[in-house]
């Protein structure tokens, strides 16, 4: 079978990614970052707390850094003119942006990849053999958010033509917004929505709250996650989550456990849906920048 | 009868109020090497970014090799070679990388070092092209230009930041590229370098093309002596569409 005619490029991206420093520079600073034993998550998981701290890689500082290293993919070569080379390739424009995203996606996978085996192999040491299958199921997840992280920036900087506005909309709005912000402003549009309080110690047995804070990917990838850790139905942490659900302690954190406690959940807050909200994030702004970007002048 | 190497029919790219090109009407034979003349901001770089799908047109259509070059964008791309103006190469990628990128994607089998060879960088095969100097850096782009033996070469400024050798360098690759039969299509301002290679000169002013056909026949035309150069028939041209009025204003 032939590789496909975008291969070259995404060969070539994912190239320029992985003989650069940013990249490496970011696999040390996830393993410093995610690597947090606890009591807690000891208690609540064992052995597979090393398997949570690769879902706490994904935390504020994989988003960061894999935003960075994407979101002038597009704008960026425009403005030096190195876009025409890729544009003068026998490529349509839809396999440059499939290219780039999934050349860039990979250039970022494998130093993530890199990190979760050197946390994988401390926890091995320090604590034991934890479950294979889940370890490769949230590292799956993770690349699967990487790829999202990817897919948005690519596509924002596929439609501006400056890289200021490229670099508002994908820090101020996507990374600020819907990434670290995202619990607090999905409760007042709760609270405006519904006239009810979104308190998190004591939250209301409400699909609505819940969806809407589903809409926000990273939360999404921690539904995911925590799911197959088998922590709870959350968008926290794991181990806040084990916290809330499994010790005496209150925390701030929605779960959906604790919400509804005995009552029927909506079918639409199952964890796989934080999978869905993850392909629909891929799919949807590439699909919007590839509208543009098909039929916009590039130079 | 093959189809000309590039036809354009009223081709026209407007950006709001302002014509960048008007109503172009263009024919390059399959074999001939065309030297797209005209001041700066004439319109050449706008033909040419319509023609390789940079930009897409206000009105007009156009035929690259036979193909519409903005919805048959990879079959025409294949075909056709370019070194484009104002780019920027991958500073940490090197030359052989760059051929590299080009090659797999055309599905050329080209030698990445015989093409460095051709351009005079033999010896920076594998040095990032962030190191390269403007005169180096428009080598490997031209070299990039030369993969898999097109059947097109649309050269867009070609002798731009290149010390002499480098002009004669593109004038010998001109040369032995229409000489292998492909068709050469290049812009330039710098007028003296284009008499040497080309078989026919288009003269772009104002977004129009005010004159085409062989240095010869524009010398007759415009009833300048034989010793006429490219410089003053085109001197001769702009003078006469601003006197007239017959460019855009």
């Amino acid at each position: 079978m032939a590789l496909p005619r975008w291969f070259p490029l995404a060969r070539n991206e994912a190239r320029i990614l992985l003989t650069s420093k940013g990249p490496w520079a970011l696999a040390a600073l996830l393993v410093l970052w995610a690597y947090r034993p606890s009591y807690i998550a000891w208690d609540g998981l064992g052995p597979d707390m090393t398997v949570g701290f690769v879902q706490t890689t994904a935390t504020i500082v994989l988003p960061l850094g894999t935003l960075l290293l994407s979101y002038r993919s597009i704008v960026g070569e425009r403005r030096s003119g190195s876009l025409k080379f890729v544009l003068g390739l026998p490529l349509t424009r839809t396999d440059v942006l499939v290219g780039k995203v999934l050349g860039r996606s990979v250039g970022i996978a494998v130093p993530v990849t890199v990190s979760a085996s050197v946390l994988g192999l401390i926890g091995l040491v320090r604590f034991g053999l934890f479950s294979p299958l889940r370890f490769l199921a949230v590292l799956l997840a993770t690349h699967l958010y990487v790829l999202v992280l990817v897919s948005v920036a690519t596509a924002v900087s596929a439609v501006t033509t400056s890289t200021v506005r490229a670099t508002g909309v994908v820090f101020g709005v996507f990374f600020l917004l819907l990434t670290v912000f995202w619990k607090l402003i999905a409760s007042r549009v709760y609270t405006t929505v519904s006239g009810r309080a979104a308190n998190p110690y004591d939250a209301p047995a409400d699909g609505l709250l819940f969806a809407l804070l589903r809409v926000s990917p990273d939360r999404s990838y921690r539904v995911l996650t925590n799911w197959i850790l088998g922590v709870g139905n959350s968008g926290a942490g794991y181990d806040a989550v084990i916290t809330k659900l499994q010790t005496p302690t209150s925390i701030n954190v929605f779960a959906v456990e604790a919400a509804f406690e005995s009552a029927p959940v909506p079918v639409y807050l199952h964890e796989l849906t934080g999978f869905v909200v993850l392909v629909v994030w891929l799919v949807v702004p590439l699909g919007v920048a590839r509208y543009f970007f098909e039929r916009g002048d590039l130079v | 009868m093959t189809t000309p190497a590039i036809e354009t029919e009223g081709l026209s790219k407007r950006y709001g109020e302002t014509v960048a090109l008007e109503s172009l009407d263009l024919s390059v034979t399959r074999g001939e090497v065309f030297g797209f003349l005209g001041p700066n901001g004439a319109g050449k770089s706008t033909t040419i970014n319509l023609l390789l799908n940079y930009v897409k047109p206000t009105d007009g259509t156009a035929r690259v090799l036979g193909y519409d070059p903005w919805d048959e964008v990879v079959e025409c791309h294949r075909r056709v070679g370019i070194l484009p103006d104002r780019y920027d190469t991958y500073d940490g990628l090197s030359a052989r990388r760059h051929l590299r990128l080009v090659s797999d994607t055309k599905r050329a089998d080209d030698d990445p070092e015989a093409l460095l060879e051709r351009v005079g960088l033999a010896d920076a095969v594998d040095t990032p092209a962030g190191e390269f100097s403007q005169g180096m850096e428009q080598r490997l782009a031209l070299a990039m230009s030369l993969v898999g033996e097109p059947d097109l070469l649309i050269l867009d400024e070609p002798f731009t930041g290149l010390d002499p050798h480098g002009v004669a360098l593109v004038r010998d690759v001109v040369g032995a590229e229409s000489a292998r039969g492909a068709t050469v299509f290049f812009s330039s301002h710098v007028l003296g370098q284009v008499q040497v290679v080309c078989d026919r000169v288009g003269i772009l002013h104002r977004g129009r093309l005010v004159e085409e056909g062989s240095l010869t026949d524009l010398r007759a035309k415009l009833e300048l002596g034989d010793d006429a150069t490219v410089e003053d028939v085109f001197v001769d041209l702009t003078d006469h569409s601003a006197r007239s009025g017959e460019g855009p204003q």
